[in-house]
């Protein structure tokens, strides 16, 4: 018997059909499926605005209000003027930014002409990373350009990122970027 | 009430968002992947990825077209895979929804012959022999909440509603995209509840697209079971 899958399904249909015409007169199911709760029914709904372009989408994070209070579900905002619910292939991993076993979690530092990365604490990269931008800081830092007008710059240092800063943040990362006398700043957003 | 996915493949641009809700909402860990000369990624469906757009470039008329399918499970109106299971508390069809279902106790049955059965090769089984693909989102919609994968969508390519509002949808879409496109269709709308419209050949988009596109005949075994499932059903619920 030799039976295409269209056939197959056909077959089902009339054998279905078959059934309710003879009327066996009790339900046949067996599964009595009642309404799955939802993961997120005691969720704390926070809204927020996607970070990784431009269009600035908004979502719901849900976060579990009982215990560690972590992300259970990010999803887009179905009352937000800009995307109404939609998220693209990025904006749907937003989760992945917290609840994610590859993120770092404490600061990486790799020496110069080093092939490793070792863990360091914060106390010791922020120090670092704050004397080497005095240093290179102080090496360039121009008051006035040739023309002898006040530019108070440096072009030795430029800042880009980040892609998981949300608006907010951006502001004031880019706010001290400038107090230093960057004018290099870029994020990946523009782009 | 009975409800049914449309996905018009003419506004869909492939930024796989649909593919990322639906791995987000189901807490599905990420493929091992690698490069293979296409975009498509990963490869293909598996026990942990229910959504899959499918890539391929085809010269239609001369010209080379990029044609998307957003690949899931078609929920039949009468699946062949629930019929070959013949086990209810394994593969069952949602009665409010339409949705066919699959839980845990798939582990145990002929998996193979299951997959087999699919019309659209769907069905994936995990190492331990447990089978899984879409639900439909089942927890999402008997909330009133859309499928993560059509709520996604930014194109308006991924819908959801009742069957015949679907329908209705599908043909008026149909008949304007026919204009541009005379050879446009909709797959096997009779016959399930994502009914796709595609602007050209459904073989060009997937090898199973369509229910006809791929015929590789049943088992007498099968459609012999397939024949008795109704009674099968009857002496269970009899006890």
């Amino acid at each position: 018997m030799n039976v295409s899958r269209r056939e197959f399904i056909q077959i089902t249909g009339a054998t279905a059909a078959g059934l309710a015409v003879s009327g066996v007169g009790f339900d046949l199911s067996p599964v009595k499926s009642h309404a799955q709760m939802l993961k997120t029914v005691y969720a704390k709904e926070t809204i927020t605005i996607c970070p990784y372009c431009a269009v600035g989408c908004g979502a719901i994070v849900h976060t579990d209000k009982s215990g560690a209070g972590r992300a259970i579900n990010i999803e887009g905002d179905p009352d937000h003027v800009i995307n109404r619910g939609a998220l693209c292939s990025k904006g749907a991993a937003l989760k992945q930014l917290v609840e994610n076993k590859n993120r770092l979690l404490e600061p990486m530092y790799r020496a110069p002409n080093s092939k490793e990365w070792k863990p360091v604490s914060w106390d010791w990269a922020l120090e670092e990373i704050a004397k080497r931008v005095k240093a290179t800081r102080d090496a360039t830092f121009e008051a006035k350009n040739a023309k002898g007008q006040t530019v108070n710059r440096t072009t030795a240092i430029a800042s880009v990122g980040s892609a998981a800063l949300d608006n907010e943040e951006c502001w004031i990362l880019q706010a001290m970027m400038r107090a230093l006398g960057l004018v290099y700043i870029e994020h990946q957003a523009r782009i | 009430m009975s409800k049914a996915f449309f996905i018009d493949t003419t506004v869909c641009t492939a930024c796989r968002g649909c593919q990322v809700a639906c791995k987000q909402w189901h807490d599905l860990p990420a493929e091992e992947t690698e490069n293979r000369g296409s975009n498509q990624n990963p490869e293909d469906l598996s026990f942990i990825t229910y959504k899959l757009i499918r890539w391929n470039e085809k010269e239609i008329d001369g010209k080379l077209r990029w044609l998307f399918f957003p690949d899931q499970c078609r929920h039949c109106l009468e699946p062949p895979c629930r019929d070959t299971a013949g086990e209810p508390s394994a593969i069952y069809t949602d009665k409010a929804t339409g949705a066919v279902i699959y839980t845990a106790n798939t582990k145990g049955l002929n998996v193979n012959e299951i997959i087999e059965s699919c019309p659209y090769n769907i069905p994936r089984a995990s190492k331990d022999g447990i089978l899984a693909k879409c639900d439909m989102c089942i927890d999402r919609v008997q909330n009133g909440l859309l499928p993560a994968c059509v709520k996604t969508c930014p194109t308006g390519a991924m819908n959801f509603g009742s069957r015949q509002e679907m329908l209705d949808l599908a043909e008026k879409r149909l008949k304007e995209v026919q204009a541009k496109f005379p050879q446009a269709t909709l797959l096997d709308p009779g016959m399930v509840r994502v009914i796709y419209l595609v602007a050209f050949d459904p073989m060009d988009y997937h090898d199973f697209a369509v229910a006809s596109g791929y015929s590789r005949g049943i088992t007498r075994q099968m459609a012999l079971r397939k024949m008795a499932s109704p009674i099968t059903r009857m002496m269970r619920a009899l006890g």
